[in-house]
């Protein structure tokens, strides 16, 4: 990105060179990581795309694990042995957590795209809190949270419980 | 050439409509591995089975295109938001479309080989 430089307008109409800087406002996965301004949305942006990624991983991996089955049943037997297993199983877990969150979250995002739960637009008054960053918007992140945590909660009983 | 290009809101509402499709497949899928005790739905016996029932060998053909859809085209709006310039945007589009392309394909070869096996 070129360099921009601020300019001072002086009274007699000089314009006088105060600062060079490069303002690369590009900040990248810096910018998704930086926590220092996170609010609720911004927690929940961040897990939307990181659940989307992991999830992303595990569908190739999936992909890649069910294609033993086409090596025959040892070569099967072979992979369950590899995925089947206490770690195996806290992945699949986080990944039952991740597909619930992304889930709820997303429907919740798909509303608010289409206009749903953001309010009416108001006149801008101190402390200027955005009208869009309302209680439902809010309660629809707790309730995208609160039901991963059920759904893994389910599936540690069904994964740890024997059954 | 731009008159024949998908515009973005296109694209997003394929990626929606993608997304909540694939809660339904994956939800059936789910399903299937607790209609019967979870380790014992993991045998081949029964894995194979569930591929050469051809109703569910659709439903996991098409879980495969809609997440692999949805899952790429999720990536590559994340490319997108990382860094913008034409080669970038062209290169990250070109590149998802081919690794949605090579995991469809490596994908549907399980579900047609597997569909052909014999039990046990």
């Amino acid at each position: 990105m070129a360099p921009s430089y601020i300019y001072k307008v002086c009274t007699g109409g000089e314009e006088v060179l105060m600062e060079a800087i490069d303002r690369n406002n590009r900040e990248g996965i810096k910018g998704w990581l930086n926590p220092s301004r996170y609010g609720a949305e911004r927690i929940s942006y961040w897990l939307q795309r990181l659940t989307g990624v992991g999830l992303l991983g595990y569908f190739i991996g999936h992909v890649y694990e069910t294609s033993s089955l086409t090596n025959g049943p040892d070569a099967w037997a072979a992979m369950l042995e590899l995925t089947q297993t206490p770690m195996g199983h806290m992945i699949l877990l986080l990944v039952i957590g991740m597909s619930t969150f992304h889930s709820a979250n997303g429907i919740r995002l798909i509303f608010t795209q289409g206009g749903k739960g953001l309010g009416k637009p108001g006149r801008p008054d101190y402390p200027y809190d955005a009208v869009s960053l309302n209680y439902r918007q809010k309660s629809g992140i707790w309730i995208a949270l609160i039901l991963a945590a059920a759904a893994m909660m389910y599936g540690a009983s069904v994964l740890f419980g024997g059954e | 050439m731009e008159a024949n290009k998908v515009r973005e809101s296109q694209i997003m509402k394929i990626h929606y409509l993608t997304g909540i499709a694939a809660l339904v497949v994956v939800a059936v899928h789910i399903m299937m591995r607790l209609i019967m005790p979870y380790n014992l739905s993991l045998e081949y016996e029964n894995v194979i089975a569930n591929y050469h029932n051809m109703p569910y060998a659709f439903l996991l053909e098409s879980m495969l295109v809609l997440i692999a859809i949805h899952g790429f085209n999720g990536l590559r709006i994340i490319l997108l938001e990382m860094r913008q310039s034409k080669a970038w945007e062209s290169g990250v589009t070109i590149l998802t479309i081919a690794a949605m392309i090579a995991i469809i394909g490596y994908g549907t070869r399980t579900i047609i080989v597997a569909n052909g096996l014999e039990m046990g």
